[in-house]
């Protein structure tokens, strides 16, 4: 091991590698994402009996990209995201406590931190993964016809980044939670669909205090359709700034979800 | 010689619950066994070494290097859970090829270490299998595997036995007697004397919490052997049995269990009990069914000496 700056940075970074794929191609196989395979592909579903109806209704010139636009907001946005973090996120740390596997990489020569940052990474891309296949084919089934217009490539690339930043916020903070509370998920639960559904919509500054405030913030300023109210923004943060504070949290509760799992002492039950 | 692990006034409360108190030892090179009842400090013992648990009081050191938050000593050394878990979706092959990758090796010599590992606990045919599928004697030698396939100097290997078959304890003991040789610090906790027995003769008594005796498996033996024994039989004709026995200076007491045809036999020497039973069992055409010694386990001894 050498012990230079930069010697400790590559052995620091090395580790997170070797962690995140380890846990890459662990989550791949587990059953946990098979689940939640299935339930990302639920839009798609949804998306194939809308088109199937379409064609047979009064309102044909109803454009794909407008029912697109609310799927994201409604399911992916509001919803799907946040279960996925939520049980990948507190499960970085809460899965290996429960399934006392935590001995086997805690006796092993990498620093605590590149366990919860390599674990977080894996688990990261692999919700993205699941939420931008199932976003992708949606696209395509309500745009089928439109598939040569260039212009909605760009709404859609917009949709994966902003899901993907908003996953990658979620997650760092459900990391957190997963390696500080017992009981994660309940908390969780009521984070997700209690504090963040409501504090959104407080006037002033109140609402800066939730996450998908600054999600929001980067998708398009005029709502349409059903399914408005979902997207109503009192007072957007501009998106250099949505972008930074998204960062911003990320890093910090990863920084502290770091930290706890440093120095934490984990005793696993009998 | 230097020891290779010592502990200063060593100390874990879980809350109010005393996990191990005052612990001052030193290890050196060779087995050592750590021989306690369930639940007397012997686990806790071995996550303070390794690092996994924070000393009350006290500390750990593992050559000359505090074992707490210490992640470059896992390099040297091996630790093999108590617990029956693994990652269940992964092959044999893929847990322990995983664990080598974490312990920074190089392709080529993951590869290799990973073969070596699973060849000496003979898992080599089953590496594709999900680790689901294995029985217990496969999942204990696949967790020895992972323990050993880096090559450490120091294994800690917490109740390695416990669900293995008798050839496969056999072959294990042998595997953790070739380590000795070659000069490592092996230490194996137990509940059970003679697997202890025949891996050492160094022993430390854990009990409660503390360390009760340490030294030879001669001391240990001496403290057991005073130990009176229950032995419980059923025969074909207990009363004549429990005739024959009665009279004899090494019969502490007899008596008729509820159960039909049993009668237990107390006895402050074992080997004589023994060796004389096979006679008299002939002599009087007696058939046995069963033979046990309810009392025949270490909680049972331990309560004894501390009663004494």
């Amino acid at each position: 091991m050498e012990h230079t700056e930069t010697g400790r940075l590559k052995f620091y970074l090395t580790s997170i590698k070797q962690v995140f794929s380890f846990f890459f191609s662990l989550g791949k196989r587990a059953r946990k994402t098979k689940a939640f395979y299935l339930l990302s592909f639920l839009p798609v579903l949804i998306s194939f009996v809308i088109k199937f109806a379409l064609i047979f209704s009064e309102h044909r010139d109803i454009q794909g990209i407008y029912i697109f636009t609310n799927i994201i907001m409604a399911f992916y946005l509001q919803f799907l995201i946040l279960v996925l973090a939520l049980f990948f996120g507190t499960s970085v740390c809460s899965e290996e406590l429960e399934g006392k596997n935590l001995t086997y990489l805690v006796t092993r020569p990498i620093p605590k931190m590149s366990i919860i940052l390599g674990k977080y990474a894996a688990y990261t891309l692999l919700t993205i993964f699941m939420t931008v296949i199932g976003v992708v084919i949606s696209f395509v089934i309500l745009n089928l016809s439109d598939l040569l217009d260039f212009s909605l490539y760009e709404i859609l690339l917009k949709d994966i980044a902003v899901l993907s930043l908003g996953l990658m916020c979620y997650m760092a903070f459900f990391t957190f939670f997963g390696t500080f509370l017992k009981k994660s998920i309940m908390f969780g639960l009521i984070f997700s669909f209690g504090w963040e559904n409501i504090i959104q919509y407080f006037p002033g500054s109140t609402q800066k205090f939730a996450i998908a405030h600054y999600l929001k913030s980067l998708l398009p300023a005029s709502p349409s359709g059903r399914f408005a109210f979902l997207i109503f923004r009192l007072e957007p943060t501009s998106p250099v700034i949505s972008v930074f504070m998204l960062f911003l949290i990320t890093v910090v509760f990863l920084a502290l979800a770091c930290l706890l799992f440093s120095y934490k002492e984990y005793i696993l039950d009998d | 010689m230097n020891p290779v692990i010592q502990t200063d006034k060593l100390s874990k409360w879980y809350g109010n619950v005393l996990g191990l108190s005052d612990v001052s030892i030193k290890i050196e090179t060779g087995i050592t066994g750590l021989l306690g009842p369930n639940g007397a400090g012997k686990s806790t013992f071995m996550k303070l070494m390794t690092g996994q648990l924070k000393p009350s009081i006290g500390k750990v050191l593992i050559q000359g290097e505090r074992a707490r938050n210490n992640y470059t000593l896992f390099s040297r050394m091996g630790y093999c859970p108590e617990y029956d878990v693994f990652y269940d979706e992964l092959t044999g092959w893929q847990f322990i090829t995983g664990m080598l990758k974490l312990n920074h090796f190089s392709s080529p010599d993951v590869e290799k270490n990973a073969r070596k590992a699973m060849e000496i606990v003979e898992l080599m045919q089953d590496k594709d299998r999900v680790i689901r599928s294995y029985s217990r004697g496969m999942r204990q030698r696949l967790k020895f595997a992972q323990a050993i396939a880096h090559e450490p100097e120091i294994l800690l290997l917490d109740e390695p036995l416990n669900g293995l078959d008798p050839l496969g304890r056999r072959k294990l003991i042998q595997l953790i007697k070739t380590y000795r040789d070659e000069g490592k610090l092996i230490i194996v906790s137990s509940h059970v004397l003679p697997e202890i027995e025949v891996l050492t003769n160094k022993i430390v008594l854990i009990h409660q919490g503390k360390i009760f005796a340490q030294g030879d498996i001669h001391y240990i033996r001496d403290l057991i052997e005073n130990h009176p024994h229950m032995i419980s039989i059923i025969c074909s004709n207990r009363r004549k049995l429990a005739s024959k026995f009665i009279k004899e200076e090494y019969v502490l007491k007899v008596e008729f269990g509820k159960v039909k045809n049993r009668v237990t036999i107390e006895t402050n020497d074992r080997d004589k009990f023994f060796s004389s039973l096979p006679s008299v069992l002939r002599k009087n055409d007696i058939e046995v069914e069963e033979i046990t010694s309810p009392d025949d386990n270490l909680q049972a001894v331990f309560d004894y000496i501390i009663g004494k």
